[in-house]
């Protein structure tokens, strides 16, 4: 059992560095080995928010842009959270059809990625992309439009069931807030939020819909319904918010502080925090008790919980993994970005295209893979951990690999020379060099390492890779392939 | 009193629900002796409407009819004029399909129905299979106490049971009651990941998106190391895969790796076999002239089926998914104009499955010397996760309940199905939907699981006692009122007019 003042190990410092970064290099785990978790979580969540800001006349290039971010970032962290809440406030260009407005968004998760939680949703409440995504702009007095207030509760907040299967919130409150929201809409020049007052569902007008509140002793355990009309008009969303973010499950908790804890626990430990035990749910409590967040809704304290918390190294032991070990299958995206930062290999001009073999844009790799950046698949985002598995996506895995280790010409090309020492000729030692320098080398069995060392011509045999150009190409190529193709390089 | 799948759950827990198909379920001996006499030569194919279709806007009250209120009531609520999606009798001259039967109602598909306007590919749309007798348009499809959640909605319809949380799909249960095993490859989804509609089934299930683009990527370069490569990819996939003791998310990803090398080595060729045939090129060229997601879905489906109609090796697929998205029309839906959003989606589908129909036809006439032969194996079953809200928004219209599905084939008994839905204003619901229900009336529902049941039973072949474990609908575990909650489904649904069985002998 550990806590904050536990000191990180080289295992546990890569780890922590795998999962809150793209990959782990050395260096990258020579800044928390020996230091303390809590000393560790600091350091990387110490970070000042940037305003990068992936924009560009088309989507494709605003796509191009933020993944040469990830790949070049110094703050890993920093985009691993940005894509957590872009996947949970999921918008999508397809309906958008505007490029800024994708960017504004874009840079507002980042400068907002581990602040305030309740800042953060009053900011999505207003944001031109969402507004126009879940139809606020549509939503007027005399047509409502319920889309926005739905997913305000389902996806971004409460969720349709707490831990216990109780429903949170009924048709009715989400009438009610789609009420709240009328009258929203954003300046389509200068994409400003404005309130439209003629256009807002006032009780005087519409005395038939009833008072204006949610929730109650049935949802929310309050002790009555919740007016948001106080007063009347602009202010209704916010108050709206401040109600949800009040919201009490049926063991009487903090709902959105539960919920968002186990999602950021799915996130960056494993699928496992999907389902609640009531061992899992004493966790995601400590963790609230921990770092206030059912008070402060502050990220950052939530976050600096979790990568202090046992829960998070138990994700962490090395292979074998048994089958009480959590893994978690890579975004696709992480496996693409991992890959170029520990390989060095880089995407030339604003498609990310890597020069010579056969190698195309990234965003097409990530198209076959099954991640659209900006362009989720619904509003529910990306379905993670084994949905990310399937035949279509494992072959374009398999095929970004092999088209990065061929790619043999041009500026960006992939370096073996710069990864492995070259005049190792043994094929173990070979094989060992590949997986450090992919930093798995604890995350392979010898079993594994037994497959590679045979694919290298077996234990005894020697390979002049250093002047045998046409070896080199085809073995070493082939076996930094292999690894990234493995099924244990999906995982993490 | 009524169960609601809330209670059910707060009595039971989200977990133990799932015991409805634990371990025993597959040890009964219903399932086990139905084992490879199944579903033989025919092909069976799901289409998911991705977002909620507009069922009021898809099959259409034309007038009221002898004894109905129907066309009122629609006119009521669709309104015309600047954002109004109703479509005006005129609309819907060309793309009648018969009555309502208890009520009378003549009805009609979208105008979208007949296909692109000034595109030849695919012409006539899914209303001229109609008129050919080949389209069951089954009305007021749904489940009891709907969830307007699209996720939850969509689960409940991919996993056919309104109770409680199941992991296992519909069809992936079918397969694995079927005896389907490890290596078999019976299904298909043309998809970039597996549906859950044919999750958790007892054999593997192939995710495609394109054939062309299904092989194997070794170094080109270097082909003198492709079978060291071959072996060693093998091993390192068969190694994550023994299930003892092996971590289960790496255990999923080696086992899927293990078919992918498999298949990669069988299905690309499809492609070729396909567009490299003077007969088959012609139909290759009117799904490009398409040019939509649902045209380029078919035609890989019809690449794999002439395929398995020439015996190619290690390709058996009998069963197939796609999916077209688009129809979560809160805003914008359009009325009759071809521009109009609902107006594509329908012009999409119904021109791509005019085509896939024609191109099976002629394959049959090709092959077999029949144009039945391919045609008459295969059915197509048109789904939506929901219908939408009776009356509309501003300019399009917000989740609803029950609608109307699509069964599809030259064994089908075309015709309307079911009854449509009360759509007058006092048989809404609290929230503004028609209600599920089975009080004998003349709007009675349809349960989705007895339309899922007569295709298991009369074209997937499974049997009777089979299917009723399958699917959830003669118990109520924690006791409730059957009559609320569970369909009195017998998995024979009938045409109402003669009380003809929906797939022909």
């Amino acid at each position: 059992m550990g806590d904050e003042n536990t000191v990180l190990d080289e295992a546990a410092a890569r780890h922590l560095v795998r999962r809150t970064g793209f990959g782990a290099r050395e260096r990258e785990i020579e800044g928390v080995v020996g230091r303390t978790r809590g000393e560790a979580a600091d350091i990387l969540l110490g970070f000042r928010p940037k305003g990068f800001r992936p924009s560009g006349s088309t989507i494709e290039t605003a796509r191009g842009k933020w993944v040469k971010n990830m790949v070049k970032t110094k703050v890993p962290l920093q985009e691993k959270l940005v894509l957590f809440w872009h996947d949970h406030f999921a918008t999508g260009y397809a309906k958008v059809l505007d490029v800024k407005r994708m960017a504004i968004q874009n840079k507002m998760l980042r400068l907002m990625c581990k602040g305030d939680m309740r800042v953060l949703m009053k900011a999505i409440n207003k944001d031109p992309a969402m507004m126009d995504w879940l139809d606020t702009v549509r939503n007027r007095k005399f047509r409502e439009n319920e889309n926005y207030a739905r997913e305000l509760q389902e996806l971004f907040t409460l969720g349709v069931y707490d831990v216990n299967g109780v429903a949170n919130y009924n048709q009715a409150d989400i009438v009610q807030i789609a009420r709240a929201f009328s009258g929203w809409d954003f300046d389509d020049d200068n994409n400003t939020p404005f309130f439209r007052d003629s256009q807002h569902d006032y009780r005087s007008e519409f005395p038939g819909r009833g008072s204006k509140t949610i929730y109650g002793p049935t949802r929310g355990g309050f002790p009555a319904a919740q007016s948001f009309a106080q007063p009347e008009g602009e202010t209704e969303i916010d108050q709206v918010t401040d109600i949800i973010f009040r919201h009490r499950d049926s063991d009487g908790k903090n709902t959105v502080a539960r919920r968002t804890t186990k999602r950021l626990l799915e996130y960056f430990c494993s699928g496992v925090w999907a389902t609640i035990d009531a061992t899992k749910k004493a966790v995601i409590d400590d963790l609230i008790l921990t770092s206030n967040f059912d008070v402060d809704f502050n990220v950052q304290s939530l976050l600096r919980a979790i990568f202090t918390h046992d829960a998070f190294y138990a994700s962490g032991a090395a292979a074998p993994f048994g089958s009480s070990t959590p893994r978690s299958v890579k975004w696709p995206i992480d496996f693409v970005v991992s890959t170029l930062r520990m390989t060095g290999v880089k995407g030339k001009g604003r498609d990310q295209v890597i020069e010579g073999g056969t190698f195309s844009s990234l965003e097409s790799h990530l198209t076959s893979m099954g991640q659209v950046l900006l362009d989720p698949p619904s509003v529910f985002g990306w379905d993670w951990e084994e949905s990310w598995v399937s035949s279509a996506t494992l072959l374009a895995r398999y095929t970004f690999a092999r088209d990065l280790v061929t790619v043999r010409s041009g500026g960006g090309r992939f370096k073996p020379e710069k990864l492995i020492d070259l005049t190792l000729t043994a094929a173990p030692d070979l094989v060992d060099a590949v997986l450090a320098a992919l930093g798995v080398t604890d995350e392979f069995t010898a079993f594994e390492r037994n497959v590679l060392i045979t694919y290298m011509g077996g234990p005894s045999a020697t390979l002049d890779v250093l002047n045998d150009t046409d070896l080199r190409e085809r073995k070493i190529g082939g076996l930094f392939a292999l690894v990234l193709q493995s099924p244990v390089y999906q995982t993490h | 009193m009524a169960i609601t799948r809330r209670q059910f759950l707060e009595r039971t827990g989200a977990a133990t629900a799932g015991a409805l198909f634990g371990p025993s379920f597959f040890s009964n001996p219903l399932l086990r002796s139905a084992m490879a006499t199944t579903i033989g030569d025919r092909y069976f194919i799901t289409f998911f409407l991705d977002g909620g279709n507009d069922g009021l806007n898809t099959v259409i009250p034309v007038s009221n009819g002898s004894t109905g209120t129907l066309r009122g009531a629609y006119e009521n609520a669709r309104r015309s004029g600047s954002g109004g999606i109703r479509l005006t009798p005129g609309d819907l001259g060309a793309s009648g399909i018969g009555d309502d039967f208890a009520t009378g109602t003549p009805l009609a598909l979208h105008p979208g129905f007949l296909g692109f306007q000034g595109n030849p590919a695919g012409a006539g749309g899914l209303w001229a299979l109609a008129n050919a007798g080949e389209v069951a348009v089954i009305q007021g499809c749904g489940y009891p106490s709907y969830s307007l959640s699209h996720e939850e909605s969509r689960l409940i319809w991919q996993t056919a049971n309104p109770l409680a949380v199941t992991n296992a799909g519909w069809v992936g249960r079918a397969l694995t009651a079927s005896g389907y095993t490890g290596t078999d490859v019976p299904a298909v989804n043309i998809s970039s990941a597996l549906v859950p509609d044919f999750a958790g089934s007892s054999t593997s299930v192939l995710a495609i998106q394109e054939l062309e683009d299904f092989g194997f990527p070794y170094d080109d370069d270097h082909p003198e190391d492709q079978l060291a490569k071959r072996t060693a990819v093998n091993s390192l996939n068969q190694l994550a895969k023994p299930p003892v003791g092996q971590q289960g998310t790496l255990q999923y990803v080696g086992n899927s790796g293990v078919i992918t090398l498999l298949s990669s080595e069988s299905y690309p060729q499809l492609h070729d076999a396909y567009v490299n045939n003077l007969a088959r090129r012609v139909y290759n060229n009117l799904y490009g002239q398409i040019g939509r997601g649902t045209a380029r879905d078919l035609r890989e489906i019809a690449k794999v089926i002439f395929g398995v109609e020439r015996a190619a090796p290690n390709v058996s697929a009998r069963f197939f998914q796609l999916s077209n998205g688009g129809y979560d029309t809160h805003s914008d839906q359009g009325a009759a104009e071809t521009g109009g959003q609902h107006y594509q989606l329908h012009a999409e589908v119904g021109a791509s499955i005019k085509v896939f129909r024609d191109d099976l036809r002629d394959m049959g006439q090709q092959l077999h010397g029949d144009p039945a032969h391919i045609w008459n194996r295969t059915t197509i079953m048109i789904w939506s996760e929901f219908a939408r809200r009776i009356e509309q928004n501003e300019n399009g219209t917000d989740h609803g309940s029950q609608g109307p599905m699509f069964v599809i084939g030259g064994k089908v008994n075309g015709g309307v199905y079911g009854n449509h839905p009360n759509i007058n204003e006092p048989a809404w619901d609290s929230e503004g939907n028609s209600v599920y229900h089975h009080t004998g009336d003349d709007h009675d529902s349809t349960d989705l699981r007895d339309v899922y049941g007569t295709v298991l039973k009369h074209w997937v072949n499974l049997p009777a006692g089979t299917v009723a474990s399958l699917l959830p609908t003669d118990t109520v575990p924690g006791g409730g009122d059957p009559d609320e909650y569970w369909t009195t489904a017998d998995f024979d649904l009938e045409r109402p007019s003669d009380s003809e069985p929906l797939f022909k002998p």
